[in-house]
């Protein structure tokens, strides 16, 4: 079966004074298409260097990437990323920093009147059509990173990358934005891959949770298929045995298994959860 | 019949144009530039243009102050100045190519004499123990540098250099005070152009150095020079600063001796030849009036020069020397009414003998390194002193009644030698025709078949 | 002024008493008053300790009596133009009676430039040169921060440039200019070419290596963005580096125009180029009584002016960064 987002064996390494560094070693990983898939592990696993091969930022040096069937080895569009600090433009207001994503993307094959409803439509859908006008220094952090995300979502990527999108937010605002996110996933079944350092939000949000080990020539760890029904709701799940073996899982990976590289080895059968699963 | 009509008209027009502008057309070039340095010597290009004498001759003039006479020769060289207020050995120099080597001619005289030799309060105080007194007990003038030497030669026993400033290596200034100080019996230093030597110290028992007019002053105020040989007002104004001492002026050193002209390039003149004459009239008028009824409208020439975009001084600084006065010793104010002389004794007629005297004075002190015969001192006058043009000028002006043939030279006899001259500090004879045996005559100073 | 408002509707929201807000106006105002106040009075006791062989050193009425003979003299010299302009005419009208086929020209007034043309020459010159300079520095420094290759072969040219004086270049400057500028009746006079292309010469440096920089220092999500979206290159300089670098350009800019303003003041001394710094020279060579106080007066329209052009600069960076925090200052 050929899967939508096909990581194959890839090696990474950063040249230094010191000689080559390698940040990642044969890291494997199959995703389907209209998965969500959270990439979790300490700082300095090179759960960022996995998104940014992804997304063409950073060249494997050996192995590949092929989405949908072409190979990756450039940025582009169809794979967007939502990245850690929003990077929203701050000489732009945010519909402009949506419109600039969305001329890009969609050029002459959207007339005027089309964009505009395009850019407000992406912009609503994370509650954000109040603060179009609104420059990225005349809002909160949470408003950014919305806005962050409505770019993206605005290039209608074939994949989303989510660099830690949520870690610089309180614990407060970030609920909200989970809960946003998770609406528009339920909504629009993007394939995401999602980088975090935060247990509760992967399992809440994914479909399957990729457990990293340490650096360096980090590489996959374990794999977790979170089988929990959606919609989800976070106040349901708190008291969820099930929600909580599978967030002891990650825990026990993390804090007790992590400091040895151990070989791909699935807990479960790496199955596809998501029912709307397809191979393209 | 409109045609005929058109053709009276234009036949009239012509009738009156060549009426006026048969012997002077119109100039070619109306807009123009001259360059001056801050001396009150200029006086003639600012009264033709403060008087509208440049106006009446259509003639659209800047007038802008240079920094110095090395600035100001490359500007008219490079065609950034129209004209300008020259030292007389300028033109002379650059047509034999001593220096900046440029055809400059000048067809007009600005002034005689008007130049001062000051020295520092300190040497004053030794000097003047060497100089005879009057019955007042002022100094008997003019003093001579048989004053000076004894303190130069105390000065070389302290193991130091005494040094003293003028304005330009062919400058009046230059010459000026080497003659006054070689007749004192003080070496002013050889050039050695053909080596490479253009410092002019050669067995120098006093060093002479460039500094600009305007900079004499504070130049001497620094003690980097002891004294200085300048025009008005700069030795004026080191007696009202209280800084120096005048000793002499160019007027006892070489009685009207010719000091400023106005230089153009050849090019230029023949370019624009109306244009030429034009400003020719313009300063000849202007040089007349400088000097009408025994100096009467001096105070206001005055009045013009201490503006600011002129010379700037104050208005007493400059009144003192172009008023007929001039003061040594503080209080010791003598009357010179020929200090600045403009117009009378032909002084702005461009005589091939004034040229000779420079080139005489050029070989004697070794600028120009070679002997040359006596025809090729006239053979450069004749190339750089233009006569002809300034008569074409003044007998125009002549026509018009603007001025008096009485005013002027014999032009029909006139051969551009004025007749020996006598009146120098050394009392040593000067005649033109005669320059190879004119420099044998002086005991300082390079000989015919010399060479350094 | 806006800090002025803010502060005191700030004041009445948060109920602080009239007397403190009344204070806080004071300090605002009284101080620099207070400074300049003390300043004047100190320069007043000590310029008439300094005995010059021209008088002793301007105080401030001096130069307030300057300022008011200056501004009379730019007006008497309105009048001579006024004056002159009617002559020309009529000797115009005269020669087209005579001749019918002479084409009269109105030519510019000869007469000196009074204090406040000077200025005015002064203020065109630099920001002429400053303008030019920018038109080459800001392209070049965009190719120099974005390629590091360009950047290691330029890199030591600026670096040996940059401490560069004016004075140094000005000899090169005139003779080149002299050399390639001919022509009969050229656009713009020497002088002023010279000037520009000196302040050019000097001004170009800082605004080279900030615009560098800021452009290869871009914040690398906002490249990131640049790439995901696959810009062109092109799109690249306008959609992203050019507006992020915007406030190290300004900064450069800053810089430049107060170098440019310094450097112009030494060239026009030097090169005795229309504006102020031939005015200090002209009255430096006059050496007349007043001649000193002329020069301090110039010196204090230099300096305001100066500051001014720097406040202008800020201005048009508040206007047009979007990063307010750097413009504040």
């Amino acid at each position: 079966m050929k899967s939508f987002l096909d990581i194959s064996k890839i090696d990474v390494t950063f040249p230094t004074p010191k000689g080559e560094f390698t940040a990642l070693k044969e890291v494997d990983l199959q995703i389907q298409k209209g998965e969500f898939v959270s990439l979790i592990g300490h700082s300095g696993c090179g759960k960022s260097t996995v998104l940014n091969v992804i997304a063409g930022l950073v060249q494997a040096k050996n192995g590949g990437v092929i989405l949908n069937q072409r190979e990756v080895n450039e940025p582009g569009p169809e794979r967007a990323v939502v990245f850690q600090n929003h990077s929203l433009l701050p000489w732009l207001t945010a519909y402009q920093n949506v419109e600039l994503a969305v001329k890009q993307v969609f050029g002459k094959s959207k007339s005027p009147a089309e964009t505009k409803e395009w850019i407000e439509h992406n912009l609503k859908l994370v509650y954000m059509d109040h603060a179009m006008q609104k420059r990225p220094d005349e809002m909160s952090g949470g408003m950014k990173q919305r806005i962050g995300i409505a770019r993206a979502l605005a290039m209608q990527p074939e994949v989303l990358l989510m660099d830690e999108p949520f870690g610089a937010l309180d614990a407060l605002t970030r609920a909200h934005l989970q809960d946003s996110l998770m609406e528009i996933q339920d909504e629009l079944k993007n394939t995401v891959v999602m980088i975090t350092h935060d247990v509760d939000e992967a399992v809440l949000l994914s479909d399957r949770i990729v457990m990293m080990t340490n650096g360096p020539a980090a590489t996959v760890g374990e794999i977790l298929d979170v089988d929990l029904p959606r919609p989800r709701d976070r106040l349901a799940l708190a008291n969820d045995p099930h929600y909580n073996h599978l967030r002891s899982e990650v825990l026990t990976f993390l804090y007790e298994k992590q400091a040895k590289v151990q070989p791909v080895k699935a807990k479960k059968k790496p199955s596809v959860v998501s029912t709307n699963s397809h191979v393209a | 019949m409109l045609s005929l009509r058109k053709l009276i008209v234009a036949a009239a027009c012509t009738l009156a144009v060549s009426a006026t502008a048969d012997e002077l057309g119109y100039p070619e070039k109306e807009e123009l530039t001259f360059g001056f340095i801050k001396l009150t010597d200029m006086a003639p290009i600012a009264v033709a243009y403060e008087n509208g004498y440049f106006e009446d001759e259509g003639l659209y003039v800047t007038i802008e102050a240079q920094a110095n006479w090395k600035v100001l020769l490359d500007g008219v060289v490079t065609g950034r100045l129209d004209g300008a207020h020259m030292l007389a050995g300028q033109p002379i120099a650059a047509t034999i190519g001593y220096g900046t080597k440029a055809n400059i001619i000048t067809p007009f005289s600005m002034d005689l004499n008007g130049n001062g030799i000051t020295v520092s309060n300190d040497v004053w105080e030794k000097m003047k123990k060497h100089i005879p007194k009057q019955a007042d007990g002022k100094p008997v003038h003019p003093i001579k540098a048989d004053a000076l030497k004894p303190v130069v030669e105390e000065i070389h026993a302290a193991g130091k250099p005494f040094n003293m400033g003028m304005v330009f290596p062919v400058s009046t200034h230059n010459y000026e005070l080497r003659y006054w100080l070689a007749a004192g019996g003080l070496h002013p230093g050889y050039y050695a152009p053909h080596k490479g030597d253009t410092s002019g110290q050669l067995d120098a028992d006093v060093l002479l150095s460039v500094t600009p007019p305007p900079q004499m002053p504070s130049t001497l105020e620094a003690g980097t020079i002891s004294g200085y040989c300048v025009g008005e007002p700069w030795n004026q104004q080191a007696v009202f600063k209280g800084i120096g001492v005048p000793v002499v002026t160019d007027y006892e050193i070489w009685k009207n001796n010719p000091e400023k002209v106005f230089g153009i390039t050849e090019e230029f003149a023949e370019k624009y030849p109306n244009t030429t004459i034009r400003l020719v009239r313009a300063m000849i008028r202007a040089a007349k009036w400088l000097d009408e009824n025994d100096n009467a409208n001096r105070p206001a020439a005055v009045k013009i020069l201490s503006q600011s975009n002129y010379v700037g001084a104050d208005y007493d600084v400059i009144a003192n020397s172009m008023t007929g006065t001039f003061e040594y010793e503080k209080g010791d104010k003598r009357s010179v009414p020929d200090f600045n002389v403009f117009f009378r004794y032909n002084a702005t007629f461009p005589y091939y003998s004034d040229a000779i005297w420079y080139l005489t004075q050029m070989r004697r002190w070794g600028q120009i390194s070679e002997d040359k015969p006596d025809s090729w001192y006239k053979d450069i006058a004749a190339k750089v002193y233009r006569p002809d043009l300034y008569q074409k000028a003044a007998e125009s002006l002549i026509e018009e009644k603007l001025v008096s043939a009485s005013e002027f030279p014999d032009f029909a006899t006139e051969d551009g030698f004025r007749p020996p001259q006598t009146h120098f500090i050394d009392n040593i004879v000067y005649d033109g025709k005669a320059p190879n045996a004119y420099i044998n005559k002086f005991a300082i100073g390079l000989k015919k078949g010399d060479k350094l | 002024m806006n800090a002025l408002i803010q502060r005191f509707t700030g004041a009445a929201e948060s109920g602080e008493s009239l007397p403190l807000q009344a204070l806080a106006i004071l300090k605002q105002v009284a101080l620099p008053v207070l400074g300049i106040a003390a300043f004047l009075l100190l320069w007043g006791l000590l310029a008439k300790q300094v005995d010059t062989s021209l008088g002793s050193f301007p105080g401030p009425a001096s130069v307030a009596e300057q300022v008011k003979n200056l501004y009379q003299e730019h007006v008497a010299e309105r009048a001579k133009a006024d004056a002159f302009y009617e002559r020309q005419e009529k000797r115009n009208a005269d020669r087209v009676a005579k001749d019918p086929n002479y084409v009269p020209k109105v030519r510019a007034y000869t007469g000196k430039e009074t204090f406040l043309d000077q200025i005015g020459t002064s203020l065109v010159t630099v920001m002429s040169g400053f303008l030019l300079a920018a038109s080459f520095a800001i392209p070049l420094g965009i190719a120099v921060g974005l390629s590091k290759p360009l950047n290691e072969a330029i890199n030591p040219i600026i670096q040996i440039f940059k401490p560069v004086s004016p004075l140094a270049w000005l000899p090169l400057v005139t003779m080149v200019v002299s050399a390639l500028y001919v022509s009969d009746d050229p656009f713009f006079a020497k002088s002023f070419v010279n000037s520009v292309i000196t302040v050019m010469l000097c001004c170009i440096w800082p605004m080279v290596i900030n615009t560098s920089i800021g452009v290869s220092s871009v914040n690398s999500d906002w490249v990131n963005v640049g790439k995901v979206l696959r810009l062109s290159p092109l799109k690249n300089i306008q959609k992203i580096v050019l507006p992020a670098s915007i406030p190290a350009i300004f900064t450069g800019m800053r810089m430049s125009l107060g170098i440019a303003w310094m450097v112009l003041i030494a060239a026009e001394m030097l090169a005795q180029n229309p504006g102020l710094g031939k005015f200090i020279w002209d009255e430096f060579q006059n050496g007349s009584s007043s001649s000193l106080s002329r020069i301090m007066t110039a010196v204090l329209v230099i300096g305001v002016i100066g500051f001014l052009l720097d406040r202008g600069m800020l201005m048009i960076q508040r206007w047009v960064s979007w990063d307010k925090s750097q413009a504040a200052r």
